[in-house]
């Protein structure tokens, strides 16, 4: 995977009206960090970070960071993003050595049709979305996949059952359920509601942090 | 519907809908999701009518996560009442909802039905709101900047 080089700003005012300011003249404020480096505020050109990151190795393009005179190795760390527009409005960037394991999570693509649970009329449940694994940054793959479609109704694969690349190891519990297959559930609700010999409906469960 | 079990005081003042969401806003339990893009205060009862209009499209299968709870009481004056004597009494409960906020979130069904249940959901919803998908999934792409 061949680096890609990214020219930053490190005179970037601190603020957010500063930082207000920057991203409507086409910059995104950003920090650099880790290695025993000083933290330094920078900032970096919306299109650029847009065709940097891009590509097909996505948020895990190793980047080669230009800060003044300096050139860091470094990874986007994490990206915030506006809550409705959805555009970028902060990066950090995280410096890393090339022979070094980072750890960094990976989307989990399913991929297959659960035939066997959808002619039952159960539902696959993906519990886990993104696998904490461990690598060196070059072998970092953009996503993991996982094949259900030998699922039956009450199996779950784990986190175990997810065929890695070579030189990536899972950084986490193995036995992790990530893909669950339910039976057909029924809304006492629903049925009620729609009378007898009604279909099950939709189940509705509230998120732990629903506030 | 949805309210508290029990509060510690009975009313509240009704504060200010300044501003975007602090939080909730990424589709996290679910594939899909119907996000806030306006504020609002949302009854228990209007949550209740999305709820049922989701889950009556979707037929069978499918998993609702419901991401807000009406925990704000609202009070209301009795008709043809003078003013004064002090607040009325707690008639409802709503949910406060910023811009960005995701109200609720559906997995197990394909982007087709997700996006005709939604869509009849938000008719029951009073501000604008759309649907959205979790990043990765179906024709998203996983890093949009």
């Amino acid at each position: 995977m061949a680096d890609i080089t990214l020219v930053v700003d490190p005179a970037r005012p601190t603020g957010s009206r500063s930082s207000g300011r920057l991203r409507a003249a086409g910059r995104i404020p950003a920090v650099v960090y880790g290695h025993g480096i000083e933290p330094i505020s920078v900032s970096v050109d919306a299109k650029d970070l847009r065709h940097a990151l891009g590509g097909e190795a996505g948020s895990r393009a190793l980047l080669n960071l230009v800060i003044g005179d300096g050139e860091h190795l470094a990874m986007a760390r994490q990206l915030q993003r506006h809550p409705v527009r959805h555009t970028v409005i902060h990066v950090d960037f995280q410096v890393v050595r090339r022979d070094e394991l980072i750890s960094a999570q990976i989307p989990i693509v399913l991929v297959g049709d659960a035939v066997a649970v959808h002619r039952n009329d159960g539902t696959v449940d993906q519990e886990m979305t993104v696998l904490t694994v461990k690598a060196k940054p070059a072998d970092l793959p953009p996503h993991v996949e996982l094949d259900i479609s030998n699922l039956e109704v009450g199996d779950s694969l784990r986190a175990a059952d997810i065929a890695l690349p070579a030189g990536v190891e899972l950084d986490g519990d193995a036995d992790s359920p990530v893909v669950v297959a339910h039976a057909p559930r029924t809304g006492p609700e629903d049925v009620a509601a729609a009378g007898e010999g009604a279909e099950p409906a939709a189940a509705v469960t509230e998120p732990p942090d629903a506030s | 519907m949805l309210m508290p079990r029990k509060t510690k005081h009975r009313k509240q003042q009704r504060g200010r809908l300044n501003g975007m969401t602090k939080g909730g806003e990424t589709v996290t339990f679910g594939d899909f999701g119907i996000q806030a893009m306006e504020p609002a205060w949302i009854t228990a009862r209007q949550i209740e009518a999305a709820r049922i209009a989701m889950t009556r499209h979707v037929k069978r299968g499918g998993k609702v996560w419901i991401r807000v709870f009406p925990d704000k009481p609202v009070t209301e004056k009795p008709a043809e009442t003078r003013m004064g004597s002090g607040k009325g009494n707690p008639e409802h409960w709503v949910a406060v909802v910023r811009p960005g906020r995701i109200l609720f979130e559906l997995a197990g069904v394909d982007e087709a039905l997700a996006r005709g249940a939604m869509e009849r959901a938000i008719q029951k919803l009073p501000m604008k709101a759309r649907f959205v998908t979790r990043p990765g999934v179906g024709s998203t792409a996983e890093v949009q900047v």
